[in-house]
């Protein structure tokens, strides 16, 4: 139903250019529709153009062939309403972990008050309690990371752009923000797009798992993926293990590809 | 040499996207249009009248200085003189402060001797003892060599001992494994590794080189751009003073080009390419 | 077996344990006793190398007729005067450069072909303009200096992380708040290490500037001092101003690193 998509990607191709070298085409041809609080996961081999997408649809990249629609206008540049958590944090190093979270809320306008108790809401939520005041520098890679994730989510964005947010946890760290994310998701009803490498994790999460080809990406399938997630015996379910190896087999056919490309 | 210190003598390494994203060919062509602009505004104001000619002389008339220069071999002769002193400091200071520095960086007792002399004496403005130097040494080539000598050695020394230290210890310890002595690892290992921190820092040294030989010409008198420079000052030949800024621009650039150039040819595999901020 | 563990762990014998013993500044005195020696056992003629006691006692001197202060302040005015000027130019051309493409195309080949001029050729200048003085060392200082400064600026703000511009945005902030709030912290490290070029270099221009034409200040000072053949006089005033310049760089260094905590 396009007409109750909230974000869409109409045949966007594209192309870097980068200075003195050859122009590389990261996305080829890309159709895609997110439904209105829809969770899609976004999974391919590296470098098969999955933050390129996400750079799209966030509007930091110019749409150059084909159209991006969210809620029925073209995306024309970056705003708030898309919140994104980027591969590699983006933090301000210069800024505080609670400066960087209330970055996005003085830009909202909040009152003084209520950005500060948001924005602890937000740092305690990712565990970083007790790192309010310390410099991304001083944090480890997992760190940073929960810090981009609050700063993002403490701006409430109606559309959630997450690039491997949890890429850099250890496992049970990453058990526990799953299962936060999908409390946020439930509870707030956002439209979330997240680029995910690990399998079980997509499945896990997202109701439609589309799988991308390797460079130049496009989609080659949308898997759905609807499971009771209060289930906690879910993780060993029949259901769950065929799923989670179905999409396995599709994306490591193109790992396959792309390593043979990328060794070529 | 304390560690801000040393990292704020490497060169900026090249992370980051860059913003600049224009082709190199478009912007040789375009680099002219604001040099041509400057040149052409140059010479209106001063035919207008808005300044007057004693306060800038219109640029078709320095240039007609320069030529004259060239041809009665005034020209020749004081930039010659500036740019062999000039030269001389920064090869003496180069390889003296290259020697040194890897001394320094390899023996304690070298080490421990002249590193307070040289934190304390890098940062000082080192131009204050012209006077001392022209008390001792006299007027002509040995004390204004040995005057840019003096400014031009420390960033090269403090370069080098940030290089010769930054060079990776496994790196040095697999190839003494390996039987190289003293004298070969010094040849094969430091000084490649190090080149490129040595290099930055002789970047820094040259335009010092000249910035204090031209200074010490008009203080000490004598052949050379700064003296010719000072004297037409003395003369009110505005004229005079704008030839030798133009000699002395462009052959500041050349050189300047030329080394940086070196460096590009001299470092070929080596990643980064952006010129160290020097004065 | 023993001792020889003992000698390898503690290094190669008396010249390690040296360092860590003696006062890290000993050379320096050493140097001074040297000096002392030099002069008062008649090696030296004390006309060509005065005596550090009477240097000494000359500087009091100085120092209480007040001579030293009139002259140092006027020169400390000047100097920082056209460093002030000259960071504050400097930084917005560099930034503005950086942001603005037409501001690079029209400033960036004018800046490529002045900053290698050695900025001493224009002391003759700034008499021709500005006669004999502050205003002639105050241009003189800001000119010499703006180029070191700008192109620092503007390598470090065209250095910026693309993704901390876009995060930015993505957060809510307009582009000129981009341009304050992430390009100029972003470029501050690069800055901050051209503006320590730049007070060196302003040190230099104000004695050299001094030396040759003034009728007051430390370079002039020197200059009267070593004509009147008063050396004990004038190698005090010269070991104060590079003192001076000595301590300018350490305060500066010490500002820095507060300034740059965060990278820490
Ligand atoms: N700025 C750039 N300039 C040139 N090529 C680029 C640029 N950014 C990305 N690419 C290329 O575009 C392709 C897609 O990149 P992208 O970062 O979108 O991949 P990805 O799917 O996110 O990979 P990963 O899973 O490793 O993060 C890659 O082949 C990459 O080399
Ligand atoms: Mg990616």
């Amino acid at each position: 139903m396009p007409d109750a998509a909230h974000i869409v990607i109409d045949r966007v191709s594209h192309e870097y250019r980068p200075a003195r070298r050859r122009p590389v085409l990261a996305l080829d041809d890309v159709s895609l529709a997110v439904g209105e609080r829809e969770f899609l996961a976004l999974l391919g081999p590296s470098g098969c153009g999955k933050s390129t997408l996400l750079y799209l649809v966030g509007g930091f990249l110019p749409v150059e062939q084909g159209a991006i629609r969210v809620e029925g206008r073209a995306v024309d540049g970056p705003g708030p309403d898309r919140g994104i958590v980027f591969q590699h944090f983006a933090l301000f190093p210069w800024k505080t972990v609670m400066q960087n979270v209330l970055y996005g809320l003085e830009k909202k306008g909040l009152p003084r008050e209520e950005r500060l108790r948001v924005a602890r809401e937000f740092i305690e939520l990712v565990g970083l309690a007790g790192f309010e005041d310390s410099y991304p520098a001083q944090l480890s890679g997992g760190m940073k990371q929960r810090a981009a994730i609050a700063r993002t989510l403490a701006i409430d964005p109606s559309i959630l752009l997450m690039d491997e947010p949890f890429g850099a946890l250890d496992a049970q760290t990453r058990s526990l923000m799953q299962a936060e994310l999908l409390r946020i998701w439930q509870r707030s009803r956002k439209t979330v797009i997240f680029v995910t490498h690990d399998v079980q994790e997509a499945v896990f999460l997202a109701e439609r798992i589309a799988v991308m080809s390797a460079r130049p990406g496009h989609i080659k399938e949308i898997v759905e993926a609807r499971f009771d997630r209060a289930n906690p015996e879910l993780l060993r379910s029949r259901q769950f293990v065929e799923m989670v190896d179905h999409v396995w087999n599709l994306v490591r056919g193109e790992a396959i590809l792309a390593e043979r490309s990328g060794a070529a | 040499m304390s560690e801000i210190e040393t990292r704020f003598l490497a060169p900026p390494a090249a992370t980051g996207i860059r913003l600049d994203l224009t082709g190199a060919v478009t912007r040789r062509a375009g680099a002219i249009v604001p040099l041509l602009a400057v040149i052409v505004a140059w010479e209106a104001a001063s035919r207008s009248g808005i300044v007057t000619p004693f306060l800038l002389p219109p640029i078709s008339a320095v240039l007609g200085r320069v030529w004259e220069d060239a041809i009665s071999g005034e020209l020749a002769l004081n930039l010659g003189q500036t740019l062999f002193r000039s030269l001389a400091g920064f090869a003496i200071a180069g390889a003296g402060g290259v020697a040194l520095g890897i001394l320094m960086a390899r023996r304690r007792w070298v080490r421990w001797f002249f590193d307070p002399i040289v934190s304390v004496g890098f940062p000082m403005p080192k131009i204050a003892f012209l006077p001392i130097f022209m008390l001792w040494l006299g007027l002509y080539d040995v004390s204004k060599i040995s005057m840019a000598v003096f400014n031009a050695i420390f960033p090269v020394i403090t370069a080098t001992i940030a290089a010769a230290e930054g060079v990776d210890r496994p790196l040095l310890w697999s190839a003494r494994s390996l039987g190289a002595s003293e004298r070969q690892l010094l040849r094969e290992i430091i000084l490649p590794a190090a080149l490129p921190q040595i290099l930055t820092g002789l970047q820094v040294a040259l335009p010092i080189s000249m910035i204090v030989m031209i200074v010490t010409e008009m203080m000490m008198g004598g052949q050379g751009l700064g003296g010719a420079m000072i004297a037409a000052s003395r003369f009110a030949d505005s004229p005079g003073v704008f030839a030798g800024i133009v000699e002395i621009a462009v052959a500041g650039l050349c050189l300047v080009k030329g080394i940086a150039l070196l460096r590009g040819r001299l470092l070929a595999w080596h990643q980064e390419t952006q010129e160290p901020t020097t004065v | 077996m023993t001792s020889e563990t003992v000698r390898v762990t503690s290094g190669t014998g008396i010249a390690n344990r040296i360092p860590a013993v003696v006062p890290r500044y000993l050379p320096l005195l050493l140097l001074a006793l040297g000096w002392e020696a030099l002069t008062r056992t008649g090696l030296v003629p004390t006309s060509a190398l005065p005596p550090l006691d009477t240097v000494a006692r000359a500087w009091y001197e100085l120092a209480s007729s007040g001579d030293l202060w009139t002259n140092g302040v006027a020169s400390m005015t000047r100097g920082a005067a056209g460093l002030g000027l000259a960071i504050a130019g400097g930084s917005l051309i560099g930034i503005l450069m950086a942001w603005y493409k037409p501001v690079r195309a029209a400033v960036n080949p004018i800046v490529q072909f002045f900053y290698p001029m050695p900025k001493s050729a224009l002391i003759p200048v700034m008499v021709l303009w500005l006669g004999f003085g502050d205003a002639s060392k105050v241009v003189l200082i800001f000119v010499g200096c703006l180029l070191p400064v700008t192109l620092a600026a503007f390598n470090g703000a065209r250095g910026t992380d693309e993704v901390l511009i876009w995060s930015a945005r993505s957060l809510g902030a307009s582009r000129a708040r981009v341009l304050w709030e992430i390009v100029l912290p972003s470029a501050l490290p690069e800055m901050l290490s051209g503006i320590r070029t730049a007070l060196a270099l302003s040190f230099v221009l104000l004695v050299s500037s001094e030396l040759i034409v003034a009728r007051q200040g430390f370079g002039y000072m020197i200059g009267w001092l070593g004509d009147g053949g008063a050396y004990d006089a004038m190698f005090a005033v010269v070991l104060t101003v590079a003192l001076l310049g000595f301590a300018a760089d350490r305060l500066y260094l010490m500002l820095v690193r507060r300034i740059l905590a965060w990278r820490e």
